[in-house]
């Protein structure tokens, strides 16, 4: 299923984008923080944009672990031996600005893509998906599913991931807006990984599954194994709402023990990212008066697209991410940067 | 120096500093860019932090033991230098002092369980490990410091010698200058080796083998202070995950680097040098697999190669290099 989202997706993007094929010199590096399957789309993502654009080379680098000074030598190595453009997923929301003014020094566009860095940064944009803003409006959904009323729990990802803080400050504020009828009794976060997220989920639905009424997940891996323990246990009861396109996640939608999913843009974040830092390297700048978005870590925020999909619209899905990647490209241009 | 000459070659520094430069050769002949002056600057950082890792490993190596709590130490001292710095406005000099003295702390706990309990230091260093990095993940709550002084964390982008090396290569090596001066030239330094090697004996010569052992690992928690301190110039901050889950990241390069560089695990004997040539080893190899593209997960898998082969070598070194070399 994912392979085929990333196919379609990728096959309209590329008709609708012939256009832009030309040559360059550009050699883009997509590194994300560690492995993790969200980024997967981006090893497509690159090799479409050498494709469509004219890149010399956008390839998907992965560190072996989750470990900031395996990204920063991974990035190094990279840099010298040849790419001119990174695209990265910061190992740190801080920690990663030392590599990427360094990069920058050195005359190599950088940006965050799929996570911000905080500001003060040297990166040219973070372009990802609104995370807080996602949540914010899973959560909604959720409490919506739930009749506005009832105990909710939250799983989230890495803390070392800069999202996972705006995640959990977003579903607070959503809970905080339904006006005292829903209350949050468990928060896990750090597990974005099989082994630690069957294991916490497990056991807290073994423990307070009777008592809660509705989960929201804010991660990829505890939105599947979240998923995959509430078909097990045959319950429709508990309303979930989930995020990524996982297929263990839509087929839990489609069967209905999964109530719906905010969909993310990896693909889009890697095929737009790699063209943006083509036309940074052939000279163009953002345009001053930019509509840059902001977030809580930084101003310099381009949202790569959100949208919530239930058992209504669960086998259009693509449609409505394929629409939102093309908008954003054939208007990049014009809103973003002065060539 | 016609006696000298063929002692020295004999020796398995000069073979690891052959190795080094083959290696250097294959990589700059078959790789793009891994004599550009970027690839070169950023190996001299790495290599600069790698054998400061592999020297706080060799200390307590000498004494037959070994320190796996070396990576939560030195994530503890960084993390302490962090909260001195940025949560208590300590300026930088005198917290880089109470950094260095949170490592020597550290190490000296790992060692008095050590020779109190008579327990094995893998046994205890492997509970303080988790003992450490619990009590520093419980204390800072897992949140970095991000906000250290310009003055401290620029120093880790300093480029000098037209910008080819790092001032971090520059503390690693007055390091081993030190160490070797210390264990060949000084009186503690002998004792230190005469404890390592024979402790019945060293105890019937009048040497104290318990204070001598606390003195190793205190001085592995001080070097591994140092190299944390390198680590967050380098990255610019103080991070709980700086070093990998419970620090373990730290333990490859701290085993491969003394090891490959002729420091017996049966302890008594030490390689200042090769240690220094074994990171170099390491971090030439990385970077080039790097470079000629195996893959990153592949660099993993070579590297626990390697350490396989330079402990097996460890086992029949004593047979080929020469027995009366003890410090090198």
């Amino acid at each position: 299923m994912k392979l085929l989202f990333s196919l379609i997706v990728s096959c309209t993007i590329s008709i609708s984008t012939t256009a832009f094929a030309g040559s360059s010199g550009t050699k883009v590096a997509l590194v994300p923080g560690g492995p993790h399957p969200y980024f997967a789309a981006w090893e497509k993502a690159g090799k479409d944009a050498v494709k469509d654009f004219g890149l010399g080379k956008a390839d998907y680098k992965v560190p072996a672990e989750w470990d900031l000074s395996q990204q920063n030598e991974l990035i190094e190595s990279l840099v010298g031996k040849g790419y001119n453009a990174v695209l990265v997923f910061p190992g740190d929301a801080v920690g990663t600005n030392k590599i990427l003014g360094e990069l920058d020094d050195a005359g190599i566009p950088t940006a965050a893509l799929a996570g911000c860095v905080e500001q003060p940064t040297k990166a040219k944009m973070c372009f990802g998906t609104d995370t807080g803003h996602s949540a914010y409006l899973g959560t909604k959904q959720l409490i919506k599913a739930m009749g506005g009323k009832g105990k909710i729990a939250h799983f989230t990802g890495f803390l070392v991931d800069p999202n996972t803080t705006l995640r959990i400050n977003a579903v607070e504020k959503a809970v905080a807006e339904a006006g005292g009828g829903v209350e949050i009794i468990q928060v896990i976060a750090d597990i974005d990984a099989y082994e630690p997220a069957d294991e916490k989920i497990n056991a807290f639905m073994a423990a307070q599954g009777g008592e809660v009424d509705g989960i929201v997940t804010t991660a990829w891996v505890p939105a599947v194994v979240a998923s995959q323990a509430l078909t097990n246990m045959g319950d429709k009861r508990i309303k979930m709402v989930g995020i990524d396109h996982d297929e263990v996640v839509l087929k839990a939608i489609k069967e209905g023990y999964v109530h719906g999913t905010m969909l993310q843009n990896p693909y889009g974040q890697g095929y737009i990212g790699s063209y943006v830092m083509d036309k940074i390297r052939g000279g163009c700048v953002f345009k001053a008066n930019a509509p840059w978005k902001s977030t809580a870590q930084t101003d310099q925020f381009i949202d790569s697209g959100t949208v919530f999909v239930d058992i209504t619209d669960v086998d259009t899905y693509v449609d409505a991410m394929r629409g939102i990647s093309l908008d954003i490209l054939k208007t990049f241009d014009g809103t973003y940067l002065d060539c | 120096m016609t006696k000298k000459l063929p002692n020295f070659m004999f020796t398995n520094q000069f073979g690891l500093f052959c190795i080094v430069i083959i290696f250097v050769i294959i990589f700059s002949s078959i790789t793009d860019g891994f004599t550009s002056r970027f690839n070169i600057y950023a190996l001299s950082r790495v290599v600069a932090i790698d054998i400061m890792i592999g020297l706080a490993m060799m200390v307590v190596i000498l004494t037959g033991g070994l320190n796996l709590a070396l990576g939560a130490i030195g994530v503890c001292a960084a993390m302490f230098g962090g909260w001195c710095m940025e949560t208590m406005g300590i300026p930088v000099i005198p917290s880089i002092f109470l950094i260095l003295g949170m490592g020597s702390f550290l190490g000296y706990i790992n060692g008095v369980i050590t020779v109190k309990t008579g327990v094995h230091s893998f046994i205890v260093t492997l509970a303080t490990m988790s003992i450490y990095f619990g009590l520093m993940t419980m204390l800072t709550e897992a949140e970095a410091f991000r906000r250290l002084p310009a003055s401290f964390t620029d120093f880790g982008s300093i480029k000098l010698f037209n910008k080819y090396v790092s001032p971090l290569l520059i503390i690693s090596v007055t390091a081993c200058l030190t160490l070797f001066y210390l264990f060949k030239f000084t009186d503690i330094g002998r004792k230190l080796i005469a404890a390592g090697a024979n402790p019945d004996a060293a105890e019937l010569s009048g040497i104290s083998v318990n204070t001598m052992f606390i003195y190793c690992h205190m001085l592995s928690g001080f070097l591994g202070a140092v190299a944390a301190i390198m680590l967050t110039t380098r990255i610019g901050a103080a991070i709980p995950s700086m070093a990998g889950q419970l620090g373990m990241d730290w333990l490859l390069p701290a085993f491969l680097a003394p090891v490959i560089g002729g420091t017996l695990l049966s302890g008594g004997k030490l390689s200042v040098f090769g240690t220094m040539l074994g990171a170099i080893l390491v971090t030439l190899i990385t970077n080039g697999l790097y470079l000629i593209d195996v893959g990153e997960f592949w660099i993993r898998f070579f590297l626990g190669i390697i350490l396989l082969i330079a402990v097996i070598l460890d086992k029949t070194r004593e047979h080929f290099t020469l027995k009366s070399v003890i410090v090198s």
